[in-house]
């Protein structure tokens, strides 16, 4: 089964060093050899927001203004329980430090 | 969450035991005794910062403190001797950190080619694997596997049983020449874990999606142990391919639906483009062979799969699929892989490459095949090539008889659906029907009822239950005896024979009653060589002596000549290994033999190998001193002499009685 991850930053997050690439490379290399990370990437801080209410389509340029609890970053896993996914999203963590992630099953295709 | 840490961090935290304590069995325990200390602690304590680091830090705990009471004991002073002798000048950090030492993809990989051990029976090794480093609990395989735990359990502590006969070296790894097959047989051992779950065999569901995710994760797992070895990427390409149809494979009412008929929307990219970068990379280190002029250079069974594989995942549509292409994949994997089910599917991709008479040729070829006649996909892929060449009629009866074959009932009804759509009515009495009439005539003895009932069986399944009777021909009820019965004995083939005849002449067909001639001599001439069970059971008789069998079992296992072997000594033993140097090369035997050898050597340090049971008369001594055993004064055993004891021994698995020669172990059934 399949779990997206998906990463906010908090107050508290630390602003990204040489340690943390370093470490995050490793992870994610060892995890994309291992068969279990599928996909993963950061995510700019600006975007296009598009809202649709009855007819009328809005499409709004970011960035916005709740931007900390704007999605930092997402991972697709490929697990065999939701408790495995959560195992990594915990090593994921301890590796970033402060903030969140939230762990959701993906259906499908 | 103990489980899933488990299931993640056991492979590295059990390799890393079995090289401390060098015993599979120990370090299996080892490693559950952590993971209880973990269910324990955890849920009082929280869970460690480290749940993986954690687990190792336990376990290797236990296992230190294991080896000091052995040492205590003074019963395993040798092992510690030699712990110490290679760890502690190199390895300073064991024991004082929570990470593994550098050699950890070495464990690993140790612990993998040491659970597909070659000897050990096949259900084993898939358990093994699937427990020590899939970190399956036997309920969990169990389950997948559809079995029971009990049979799992015994699986597994049979597999840890003949490993510790093994006396393996759990620190080095295997010799460079020995590491390519059995990287091979670790392959097949994943593949087989895969194909469980793709394609299951039984069962309510088409695919167990669980048993696929293990056995792509032990792929990867093997890929980047074996980053030189082409064919473990191969593998992982053709399994990553395979999943990625898993969607599309099954209809909404879980019946199949055929690759050409798949909805290639619902293919899953991700594992369509990762089976690709495998690909990509299995062909890159082949290529890397051939520049080398290495050994090997040729494409693998696993390659030859994945290639065809992506010429299915490249075709935006079925239409488009290059089965040109695919075709002569096919015939070179079945050059490789000469195997029944690997030449049916090779006519079916040549049925759309070259047209369906072809196909049908390819077919009929296979038609004499024991191990297919009751495989479904033989009438399957019939029928539809006989549908494409507007043999309709056939057609029909050819998907009847592959709905009476399969044991899956989505993919009968799907079979059964697609005869009716012919909508040919048959004319007159069915096959089946009619024999169940001649079975339940009044005048049917119990035993005549029963041996008649065994070969319609036969025929029925052969033919379809609804073939028409009356379209039945000699050379279809030919080829079901040839099939059948081709290498029964004369007795059986003519019980059968008689049934037919009776079967006949009551259905009012006289003429299919001589479709099958009578015999009189045995079938084939006197057989030249026994066969693969007779050869075991004998090698196993410990009525035999360990000298013979030890003789025996290493030609048949090494293919050397038996001048080579006789003239083997003590000294150009490699016991570690199973082998021994005869002159540039070696002769190799099987792990098992080794036990069997190294009783031939006892308290003997030099002299030959295979030795004479008594010592010469004075006036016989050999000339060559080199066939004279130093120790014992006897003799170097003679070719005439062990020729004699094997055809003694041999007679009685012999119908001809006469024995066989020893070069029938060389020629090895």
């Amino acid at each position: 089964m399949r779990y997206l991850m998906t990463a906010r930053s908090t107050e508290t997050t630390p602003a990204p060093d040489e340690k943390l690439f370093t470490e995050m490379a490793a992870f994610v290399e060892e995890m994309t050899a291992a068969g279990i990370l599928l996909a993963t990437g950061g995510l700019a801080p600006e975007g296009v927001r598009l809202v649709s209410r009855g007819d009328e389509l809005t499409v709004t340029d970011g960035p916005f203004a709740e931007a900390k609890e704007a999605v930092a970053g997402f991972a697709l896993v490929e697990v065999g329980s939701k408790e495995e996914a959560v195992e990594l999203a915990r090593r994921f963590r301890r590796i970033v430090g402060d903030g969140e992630s939230i762990v959701q099953q993906v259906f499908g295709p | 969450m103990v489980s899933a840490v488990w299931k993640l961090e056991s492979a590295r935290i059990t390799a890393a035991l079995v090289r401390l304590v060098r015993d599979v069995g120990a370090a299996e325990e080892l490693a559950q005794d952590a993971m209880v200390a973990a269910l324990e602690q955890w849920p009082a304590a929280g869970i460690p910062d480290n749940p993986a680091a954690w687990l190792t830090t336990v376990a290797r705990r236990r296992a230190v403190d294991r080896i000091r009471r052995a040492e205590r004991e003074e019963r395993r002073q040798a092992v510690l001797a030699r712990e110490l002798e290679t760890t502690e000048p190199g390895d300073g950090r064991r024991g004082g950190t929570d990470e593994g030492d550098g050699d950890e993809p070495a464990d690993i990989l140790r612990l993998l080619l040491l659970t597909c051990h070659p000897s050990l029976p096949t259900q084993a090794r898939i358990a093994l694997t699937l427990r020590l480093l899939g970190g399956l609990t036997p309920e969990e395989i169990a389950r997948d596997l559809l079995l029971d735990t009990t049979t799992v359990t015994r699986r597994i502590a049979e597999g840890k049983r003949l490993l510790a006969l093994q006396r393996v070296d759990f620190t080095a790894a295997p010799a460079p020449e020995e590491l390519g097959e059995r990287i091979g047989a670790a392959l097949e051992v994943v593949y087989l874990v895969f194909n469980e779950g793709y394609a299951a065999t039984s069962g309510e569901d088409l695919i167990r999606p669980d048993l696929c995710l293990t056995a792509l994760r032990l792929g990867r797992l093997l890929a980047r142990l074996a980053p030189r070895e082409p064919e473990a990427q191969a593998l992982v390409a053709l399994m990553e391919l395979q999943a990625s149809r898993q969607a599309a494979r099954t209809g909404p009412d879980g019946e199949p639906v055929q690759l050409h008929e798949q909805n290639r929307g619902r293919w899953d990219p991700l594992l369509i483009r990762r089976g690709f970068e495998a690909m990509l990379r299995a062909r890159d280190l082949l290529a890397a062979r051939r520049s080398t002029g290495e050994r090997a250079g040729q494409p693998g069974p696993y390659l030859l799969q994945a290639a065809i594989a992506v010429c299915h995942a490249q075709a935006p549509t079925a239409e488009e699929t290059d089965w040109l292409q695919i075709a002569a994949l096919y015939q070179a994997l079945a050059h490789l892989l000469p195997t029944p089910v690997v030449q049916l599917n090779r006519a079916v991709a040549v049925g759309r490459a070259h047209g369906p008479q072809a196909g049908l040729d390819l077919v009929d070829a296979l038609h004499l095949e024991p191990t297919l006649q009751d495989y479904h996909l033989l009438p399957s892929v019939r029928a539809d090539l006989l549908l494409r060449l507007g043999r309709t009629a056939e057609a029909q009866t050819e998907f009847r008889r592959a709905a009476g074959l399969t044991r899956n009932d989505a993919e009968r009804t799907f079979l059964l659906r697609r005869a009716d759509v012919l909508g040919i009515a048959t004319s007159g009495p069915e096959l089946g029907a009619a024999a169940d009439a001649f079975l339940a005539q009044a005048g049917l003895d119990a035993s005549s009822r029963r041996s008649y009932a065994q070969t319609l069986r036969r025929l029925r399944t052969g033919l379809g239950d609804t073939a028409a009777l009356a379209q039945v021909t000699a050379d279809q009820i030919a080829r079901v005896f040839h099939t059948a019965w081709g290498e029964a004995a004369p007795a059986t083939w003519n019980r059968h024979r008689a049934a037919l005849r009776s079967f006949c002449a009551w259905a009012g067909h006289a003429a299919l009653a001589d479709a099958v001639p009578r015999r009189t001599a045995p079938a084939t001439a006197h057989r030249s060589a026994p066969t693969g069970p007779e050869l075991r059971a004998l090698l196993r008789d410990l009525a035999i002596p360990a000298r013979d069998r030890a003789l025996w079992r290493v030609l048949l296992e090494s293919g050397a000549t038996v001048t080579a072997v006789l003239a083997l000594d003590v000294e150009d033993l490699d016991l570690p290994r199973d082998r021994a140097r005869s002159g540039r090369a070696f002769v190799c035997w099987r792990p098992e033999t080794t036990l069997l050898v190294s009783e031939l050597t006892e308290r003997r340090a030099r002299g030959p190998l295979f030795l004479s049971a008594r010592r010469p008369a004075p006036a016989r001594t050999p000339a060559d001193a080199a066939d004279l055993c130093p120790e014992t004064g006897r003799r170097r055993l003679s070719y005439e002499r062990a020729e004699f004891l094997f055809k003694q021994a041999s007679r009685r698995i012999d119908p001809a009685g006469r024995g066989f020669t020893l070069r029938v172990l060389r020629t090895g059934t």
